[in-house]
């Protein structure tokens, strides 16, 4: 498929706004909500991982059925995107789903770091990425972490995984690597400012506010953990929101992060987990509310812009949502949780 | 050689009153052809979503299959022209 030349825009948001519409809506989760491990299995069934829970059906059960059921439906209907886009919107697609490749690469790193074996890894890995099947066998197949490093000289993470691979020797945490990992993946993904035109411009736009929420999150998190980390060195370039700078004295104080966000760009769209953070103080809630301020800009980026490819970015982070949510149930009714605990895991619109 | 310039004249004139560079039923031709032309492009990109419907879910054919042929009345309506337009002033 050409990378360049005039994109499908009508084709692809017409079948992704189909498949956004009959993602689970709030009835169906509460009926998951009150259903056992296997009967999520068997309500899945009827839905659109039918496919997915019947192939694995002889060979998992229960929750473990559920979550290979997710990811590879996952998996399979990010490939569509790929397969049905053409032209520009191929190539801006193809870019944002980097990001499994991003978590194929962190999930290996920890994979090898907790002692998992390489069957573990491999069921858990997203096939949804750039990556090629026989490369991710590779890297599970990888003996330490450094040949994993290794394996990923000449892709975009090997400057970033070169000299995060020396910190995480000398302190023997994964977190310098996996931080390597995401800002490689972020601080490619928003194209360069040569690329012009509405619809670049909108593609910008909505990748810089996930940077934005991204960084937003990891400021507050560490401001909560008040661990004695640089919060610049967990800096995201490319949000609009605040500089590296910045960062590091809005850590220090959290009232005026808030007061911060609260006065630019997504103060709208975040005012509302900003008082549930002032008042809650828990962390977990506002990650929540971050995650649903984000998918509501996003559909309100597709509504405005439907020919562009907003929609079909805003696709994409509702069905992670989905499968997120779908595994919070599952998971929690295995731990045992009671339904109020579980439903205030979900992010539902 | 100044007689003749009346006389050439009234020539020139027969000409063009009688044989303009466009008769009104070729303009209205081409009227129809324009409104064909516009209305094929608007329907390239219904056209394009309908199928992506479609193969989503085949009961949305009847729907994608109306709207896909909505900008055809277009070129009903520029049919129309060729009738309301006189054959020869």
């Amino acid at each position: 498929m050409s990378v360049y030349g005039s994109a499908n825009y009508e084709y692809v948001v017409a079948r992704v706004r189909h498949r956004r519409a009959s993602l689970f809506s709030d009835d169906e989760y509460r009926k998951l909500l009150r259903m056992g491990t296997g009967e999520i299995a068997r309500f899945m069934e009827e839905t659109q991982y039918e496919d997915a829970v019947n192939a694995l059906g002889s060979r998992f059960s229960g929750v473990d059925l559920v979550e290979h059921a997710l990811n590879e439906t996952l998996a399979e209907d990010f490939q569509d995107l790929l397969r049905y886009s053409e032209g520009r919107l191929y190539e801006q697609v193809v870019r944002y789903l980097r990001k499994f490749d991003a978590w194929n690469v962190k999930t290996v790193l920890r994979g090898l770091y907790s002692g998992a074996t390489d069957e573990e890894v491999r069921s858990d890995l997203i096939d949804a990425g750039e990556f090629e099947d026989a490369f991710l066998d590779r890297l599970v197949a990888a003996e330490s972490i450094e040949s994993v490093v290794e394996l990923l000289d000449g892709t975009r993470f090997e400057t970033y995984l070169d000299s995060a691979f020396e910190a995480y020797e000398e302190s023997g945490t994964l977190v310098p690597l996996e931080n390597a990992v995401d800002r490689a993946y972020y601080e490619n993904l928003v194209p360069d400012e040569s690329a012009r035109g509405e619809a670049a411009q909108l593609y910008r736009e909505f990748l810089e506010a996930e940077i934005d929420f991204r960084n937003v999150r990891n400021a507050l998190r560490l401001a909560r953990s008040g661990a004695d980390v640089d919060p610049a060195e967990y800096f995201i370039d490319g949000g609009a929101l605040f500089d590296r700078k910045e960062v590091g004295q809005l850590v220090a104080d959290r009232s005026t992060l808030v007061t911060r966000i609260r006065e630019r760009k997504y103060g709208d769209e975040l005012s509302k987990a900003l008082d549930e953070l002032e008042d809650a103080e828990s962390l977990i809630g506002f990650e929540h509310a971050l995650d649903r301020a984000l998918l509501e800009y996003s559909d309100h980026l597709s509504y405005v812009y439907p020919l562009s490819v907003c929609p079909v970015l805003a696709y994409v982070l509702a069905k992670e949502r989905e499968v997120d949510n779908i595994r919070a149930i599952a998971r929690g009714r295995e731990a045992g949780l009671s339904e109020a605990e579980i439903e205030e895991e979900l992010v539902i619109l | 050689m100044f007689d003749t310039i009346p006389e050439f004249v009234t020539v020139a004139q027969q000409t063009t009153g009688s044989s303009p560079a466009i008769t009104p039923k070729s303009a209205a031709a081409l009227a129809v052809g324009l409104a064909a032309l516009a209305a094929g492009y608007a329907e390239r990109g219904i056209g394009s979503a309908a199928v992506g419907a479609i193969a989503e879910d085949q009961d949305l054919f009847g729907t994608g299959l109306i709207l896909t042929v909505l900008p055809e009345t277009l070129v009903i309506l520029a049919l129309v022209v060729v009738f309301v337009v006189p054959s020869a002033f």
